[in-house]
């Protein structure tokens, strides 16, 4: 893991750790509810809840017989406004800590939100979790800044992730992201609904032609992604110039309006934030879990 | 040209609702929304009876937030409201059933989508002054399985056959088109992308003023006729280069990201099927001749 803040320096001395939890969930179903492909055709497939055995970051997000596929652990709370504090305070790359069951006392790193909070443990960690065993998260990093710039928000970003990211000064003063691939503003979909500190917005995959087109079907769960004119400040935005950086959390979806999820780590209006392509830009390499391992 | 329709096959059925009351969260009183900009601001929002806002005036420049015009109804439960938000179409009759405004009539003008879901009926402004939050209303739902003769991949969705002949329209080269006063390119879509079509609404982006502006949308009106590019609104609304859907204006701009006026989808073609020209007139409070 690297811990390079490339001469930037942050306020990670001034944030406060604090434990919430949730309880490995179980996926669930209504009768009779199909997905529907967007010419109409039905289907039930999974993805969605549960541990995900075989689907890790720095997987593919695309090509899985599956929808919104979320890999290793979801967690979530069953009191809404506990749940929704376990949403709001965790970060990517906080440490969560198995506290009961056959795993007790296994080490894992949360790598997003969905619906539910995502864990990434080892494979025989996952073997040995139940539904109901309850997890916490040492949950550190809202509040998180740059000092350097101020105008850049981060959201759900732990200091773990910031040192991570291979953050450095681009030539004109801007802040330089290493990205693994850039997403079009005119295929941000599902989410537009919702403000930006809860859950992730759908990349829109319909167009099939497209998604080939621009290399975005080779996406991975785990990808660091960037999106021009979006702002993500307080909802989510069109606005010519803003920069939003994200993290690919969830798999491809066949439903219309939807596809990978991506969860805003940083939003900027102008002129803040600079982005390179690097396709190692994934947190399981940064983190060394899953696929990156 | 006259289109044919299916008109004889469609089923017309009652669903209902009572006026819905505007409704803000409870304590510990926090009644602030934020702005695009992270402003708190507090401003009259969707549901009631709105008195000074129809169908035909401006869409942008209101001091609120995604505004309906005229009455807003819900349904009794979630099921109940569901089958009210689906099956009436723009263009079906409401009647008053109780009240001092019994047995008045409006026109269905527009539903809104997740968080609100609400149908949005226009009545003249003197029978509004009638009105009360609670009176129940019944919408003889007609329209749901429209189709078009010769143009079956033209979807119809949430349309009654009066407006759906009310509209302007012409046939070039095989492609049915639709007369609108703007196009909503596809990166000002905003909140209803990835939610249900068969009833809500899609809103477009308007936070960024001057792109608005150079799509030709600053100007719109409630009840308009706007067509979307490369939007596939056949089950759910999503990006597809190609597609077109074409709605109505049904309620006014907000100051939150991603909620500019919530277009009401009535019709989709996924690959080219459905067209649009300008028509800077095309605007339902003409074409259904609502009564101010």
């Amino acid at each position: 893991m690297s811990f390079d803040l490339g001469g930037l320096t942050s306020n990670s001395d001034a944030l406060v750790a604090m434990a919430v939890s949730g309880y490995v969930s179980s996926p669930s179903l209504r009768p009779g509810h199909y997905t529907h492909y967007p010419d109409g055709k039905g289907v039930i497939l999974p993805g969605m809840f549960g541990v995900t055995y075989n689907a890790s970051v720095g997987d593919r997000a695309f090509g899985w017989a599956g929808d919104h596929v979320e890999p290793g652990v979801s967690i979530a709370h069953p009191d809404e406004k506990s749940d929704m504090a376990l949403h709001y305070l965790s970060c990517v790359g906080n440490e969560a800590t198995v506290m009961s069951g056959l795993a007790k006392g296994a080490k894992g790193v949360v790598t997003g939100e969905h619906a539910r909070l995502l864990v990434a443990f080892p494979d025989e960690v996952n073997e040995l979790l139940n539904i109901g065993d309850h997890i916490q998260i040492e949950a550190l990093g809202r509040g998180i800044a740059l000092n350097e710039f101020p105008q850049i928000e981060f959201k759900k970003t732990s200091p773990t992730l910031l040192r991570s990211l291979g953050l450095t000064r681009a030539g004109n003063g801007a802040l330089k992201v290493p990205v693994a691939i850039e997403l079009p503003i005119e295929i941000m979909g599902s989410g537009a609904e919702i403000n930006s500190e809860y859950v992730d917005q759908d990349l829109m995959s319909g167009d099939r032609a497209l998604m080939a087109d621009l290399g975005i079907d080779q996406m991975r769960l785990g990808d660091i992604i960037a999106i021009r004119h979006a702002d993500h400040h307080f909802g989510r935005s069109y606005r010519e110039g803003a920069i939003s950086i994200a993290i690919c959390i969830h798999g491809d979806s066949i439903m219309t309006g939807h596809g990978p999820g991506i969860m805003t780590l940083m939003t900027c209006h102008e002129g803040g934030i600079e982005f390179e392509i690097d396709p190692a830009a994934n947190i399981a390499n940064y983190f060394r879990i899953g696929a990156g391992k | 040209m006259t289109l044919n329709l299916n008109e004889a096959d469609l089923v017309a059925v009652s669903v209902g609702g009572i006026i819905a009351h505007p409704s803000f969260p409870g304590l510990p009183a926090e009644p602030y929304r934020l702005a695009a900009d992270g402003t708190p601001f507090l401003l009259p929002t969707w549901g009631g009876i709105v008195y000074n806002v129809s169908v035909g005036d401006r869409a942008f420049g209101w001091a609120a937030d995604c505004i309906h015009p005229g009455v807003s109804l819900r349904g009794a439960d979630d099921g109940r409201n569901r089958g009210l938000n689906v099956f009436a179409c723009v263009g079906n009759t409401a009647v008053v059933m109780t009240g001092q405004a019994q047995g008045a009539k409006g026109v269905v003008t527009g539903k809104s989508g997740r968080f609100s879901e609400q149908v949005i009926v226009h009545f003249p402004k003197d029978v509004r002054r009638k009105m009360a939050a609670g009176d129940q209303i019944v919408v003889k739902s007609y329209g749901t399985g429209l189709a078009i003769e010769g143009h079956e991949e033209v979807n119809c969705k949430g349309l009654s056959p009066d407006l759906l002949k009310a509209l302007p329209h012409r046939i070039d080269g095989g492609v049915l088109k639709f007369g609108v006063v703007a196009t909503v390119p596809a990166f000002l879509v905003g909140a209803g992308a990835g939610l249900t079509s068969e009833g809500g609404s899609l809103h477009m982006q308007s936070t960024d003023r001057a792109a608005l502006k150079e799509a030709g949308l600053d100007q719109l009106r409630l009840g308009d006729l706007v067509a979307i590019e490369n939007t596939d609104s056949r089950y759910n609304h999503g990006y597809l280069r190609g597609a077109m859907s074409i709605g109505v204006v049904g309620q006014t701009d907000g100051p939150r990201a991603g909620y500019g006026p919530g277009i009401t989808v009535i019709m989709t073609a996924p690959k080219g099927q459905l067209g649009a020209y300008t028509d800077s007139t095309a605007n339902i409070a003409s074409l259904l001749k609502l009564e101010a």
